[in-house]
């Protein structure tokens, strides 16, 4: 039985003439512990069905199997990090952090104790009092990744987690995504990212599925040998990410 | 490409709403046969007394508007977040936002003076119910309006962690509506301060009763040609005005600057223009007193209901079910209300109608036009005055520097205050009823259309003038090519709201009592005045003539603004 198991998933969007077809068929299952990226065009639905994995959009036909056991509504064993960060603008950067455990009804002091460790965990030790707007766009992702880490979810979906950020601040961040999903004392095994940027995918993922658009379907599941840490200037990257290109330019 | 097309089924759906109005407007005016045993109750005019008067105006303005406010939260969310109840609410606001408020006034006098049983505390009610219709719809509006552009976003965050009920309301809904509720509230405000002054300056029925505040102050003052009460009556009111927005209103929209969403920090953004700048340092100096009184304990109740555990934990389909039990609850009360309401409302509409009608009646289509070519002079002037000054205002920065904050405080305060004023002006030296009639109709209308215009000279991008001065456009090129056309859906909004200002400011000004002479022209306001306080009392006549008007308010809406606005907004938004 795998972690989480995709079954002939589809998707359609009623119009005011016929119905558009966003996700036609797909199906694919995610080990344990593994670093799945979905690498594709825009359009192709990625984003879409990443909310669907996650179950706040529901689904037109097909399954989603989490542990073998199907689930109704939002899987709260998910946490999302945005592209467009989603942090709400009133709230202090701890507040913020907060929101995930206020849900679970946590008492306001343990709430405090852990979104400072996670506040602590993503470098953003001394702004907990600061608000968003304050921020860079790079300190804004760190505080989405805190709050959704400090939930401690079992899966960390991420959608585009770093097209918003200029090139540089991506890379650190990227570096610092790594080292917390292999430091021993974090809870969160699976990542799911979304992107589409294939450098990014082939650089963190231990899979990758790229997808085609029109209508969004699975062309190829692409497992990652490369050694981490990964290097972008080997040649064994630079085949890699021709094959993902060519793969993603044929069918756009 | 846009299209001005009358849409059929909005006309059925028009007719159908203004009959269901209609029935409601019977049903009010079926508790008339419960006679006012009021104790006529003359304002002694006393300078001393003035304090009393002021706190009497001010406090149906607050109760007033914490009811609207209340309201306009709990009518925003649910027409936000159900698309279901949009349907049904946000068109209801467009039916109740026609209707004259001042016309209605009688009726709604009627009707809570029969709830109170005959009590003084009935006219009270009245006062304050009308104010309430009179502030609650916009605020209704920016809760709906701020609620469905939460971004996406961050309603999945929520959700995602499972965020439900009253934590969903505290940290998202709420937050995300403050920003429009702080706006609306100073338009609120100011709509509500126009009402209560008219509230208190008529006179309710054959008893003459008229309510104790500044508005009956100012006109026995008027009558009895005190001019130092006049001007101590005026003065107050505007230190109550200007002392309200420097300790509420500017703090507050300082704070709800907070709650916006956009992060860039934008360049040259419309500053909230500060009335008095020379007395800027009293306001501040005044809100951090307050704040260091009122802050601690607020927040320490903050604290501990944030240290309290969200309510008893239950599952989420325990919770689905408690609240569709809740739900159904609450929407059968109202449907079964409403279906009662109607009901007997429609019997008394037809009781009313069914009985003979008053010779006035034949006088009712001349009356409105009549009327209507004074408010197309009123609005004449309006246009011929506002808009020469937004265009000077888009040429001269410093110009619209002074302009903005000078307006808005000659806009907010409540013409109907100086309607004493104007009376005596006009009727002591021409005599002339029908001038006295569009000066007023103009007080009601002019500041609308100012502020709108205003707004959206302020909303041109810079980058826009620039590109126009750039490409070496002249003054009138500039004008004709870039300004007019970009305020054309600011300047459409303001005609609408003036329009609307301008219906209530009729229903004053074209019948009054002075010196115990009534003056008047013929028209539907005076109509309405003349059957609800003159010797007749006619109901029919009252029901007949605030009818016509709303219908005529309503057509003119849906058969020539509602297309111009929707043909101008497609045209001339600026979103490039």
């Amino acid at each position: 039985m795998a972690f989480l198991e995709l079954k002939h998933i589809s998707k359609s969007f009623a119009l005011s003439k016929g119905t558009l077809q966003v996700l036609n068929d797909i199906s694919f299952d995610v080990g344990e512990g593994e670093f799945v990226a979905i690498v594709g065009p825009s359009g192709c639905g990625k984003s879409t069905l990443l909310r669907i994995i996650n179950g706040i959009v529901p689904m037109t036909s097909g399954q989603v199997l989490y542990r073998g056991r199907q689930v109704d509504g939002i899987n709260l064993e998910c946490a999302l990090v945005f592209q467009s960060f989603a942090l709400l603008p009133w709230l202090s950067v701890k507040a913020n952090v907060e929101l995930g455990l206020e849900a679970q009804g946590l008492p306001l002091a343990e709430r405090e104790k852990r979104a400072s460790v996670y506040i602590d965990k993503v470098g953003l030790d001394g702004f907990e009092e600061a608000y968003p707007r304050e921020l860079s766009g790079g300190m804004k992702q760190r505080v989405g990744l805190a709050r959704a880490l400090v939930v401690e979810p079992k899966v960390l979906m991420m959608d585009e987690p770093f097209s918003a950020l200029d090139a540089l601040t991506a890379i650190t961040l990227r570096e610092e995504l790594l080292d917390i999903w292999q430091s021993p004392d974090m809870p969160v095994k699976n990542i799911i990212l979304v992107t589409h940027i294939i450098e990014e995918a082939i650089e963190l993922a231990d899979r990758i599925i790229v997808m085609a658009t029109g209508p969004g379907r699975v062309v190829k599941d692409i497992k990652v040998e490369l050694p981490r840490p990964r290097d972008r200037r080997t040649e064994a990257f630079n085949t890699l990410t021709d094959q993902v290109f060519s793969l993603i330019e044929e069918r756009g | 490409m846009p299209r001005f097309e009358i849409n059929t089924r909005r006309l059925i759906n028009g007719s159908l709403s203004f009959i269901a109005l209609a029935a409601i407007m019977a049903l009010f005016f079926a508790y008339r046969s419960h006679a006012l045993h009021l104790i006529p109750h003359k304002v002694p005019v006393s300078t001393a007394q003035l304090p009393y008067y002021a706190f009497c105006s001010f406090y149906r303005m607050l109760a007033a508007y914490i009811i609207a406010l209340i309201f306009s939260i709990i009518y925003g969310m649910a027409a936000g977040r159900s698309r279901h109840y949009e349907r049904i609410l946000i068109p209801a606001i467009d039916i109740a936002q026609s209707v004259p408020v001042v016309g209605f006034f009688p009726a709604a006098v009627y009707f809570f003076v029969a709830l109170a049983h005959g009590s003084r505390l009935g006219v009270e009610m009245a006062a304050v119910f009308l104010i309430f219709t009179s502030q609650a719809w916009n605020m209704a509006l920016g809760v709906y309006e701020a609620i469905k552009t939460i971004p996406e976003d961050s309603r999945v965050a929520l959700d995602t962690f499972g965020a439900r009920g009253w934590l969903k309301f505290k940290r998202l809904l709420l937050p995300a509506s403050v920003p429009k509720l702080v706006y609306n509230s100073i338009l609120s405000w100011v709509a509500g301060w126009y009402f209560l002054i008219a509230c208190e300056i008529i006179t309710v029925g054959p008893a003459s009763y008229r309510l104790p505040g500044l508005g009956s102050f100012l006109w026995e003052a008027a009558e009895k040609g005190r001019s130092f009460d006049i001007a101590a009556g005026l003065l107050t009111l505007l230190a109550i005005i200007v002392l309200m927005d420097m300790v509420v209103w500017q703090p507050l929209s300082t704070w709800a600057e907070k709650f916006k969403y956009e992060f860039a920090a934008s360049s040259g953004a419309v500053q909230s223009l500060g009335m008095f700048d020379a007395l800027s340092g009293v306001g501040p100096a005044v809100t951090r007193a307050l704040r260091s009184i009122l802050l601690p304990p607020l927040r320490m109740i903050g604290r501990a209901l944030d240290a309290l555990p969200s309510g008893p934990q239950l599952t989420p389909e325990q919770s689905k079910r408690l609240g569709a039990i809740v739900r159904t609850l609450i929407l059968s009360t109202i449907v079964i209300f409403t279906t009662w309401a109607l009901a007997r409302g429609f019997v008394a509409l037809i009781r009313t109608l069914s009985q003979p009608w008053p010779a006035d009646a034949k006088q009712i289509p001349e009356a409105i036009v009549l009327s209507t070519i004074r408010m197309t002079i009123a609005y004449a002037i309006s246009l011929a005055w506002t808009v020469p000054c937004a265009l000077a205002a888009s040429e001269n920065p410093r110009f619209n520097r002074i302009l903005s904050p000078v307006a808005e405080i000659v806009g907010s305060m409540p013409a109907t205050a100086l309607f004493p004023l104007i009376v005596i002006f006009v009727i002591e030296i021409t005599g002339g009823m029908n001038l006295a009639s569009i000066l007023l109709i103009l007080t009601g209308m002019q500041w609308y259309l100012l502020f709108n215009l205003l707004a959206g000279i302020n909303q041109v991008p810079e980058d826009l003038k620039e590109a126009a001065r750039a490409f070496g456009l002249s003054r009138v090129a500039r004008w004709r090519k870039l300004i007019l056309p970009a305020v054309t859906p600011s300047l459409i909004t303001g005609s609408i709201t003036a329009w609307g200002g301008g219906w209530n400011a009729l229903i004053v000004s074209e019948y009054f009592v002075y010196k115990n002479h009534t003056y008047q022209v013929l028209g539907i306001g005076a109509l309405l005045d003349a059957a609800t306080y003159g010797k007749s009392n006619n109901g029919v006549m009252i029901l007949l003539s605030l009818l016509s008007m709303i219908a005529v308010v309503l057509l003119l809406n849906r058969l020539m603004w509602r297309p111009l606005y929707n043909l101008a907004t497609e045209r001339y938004r600026l979103d490039y």
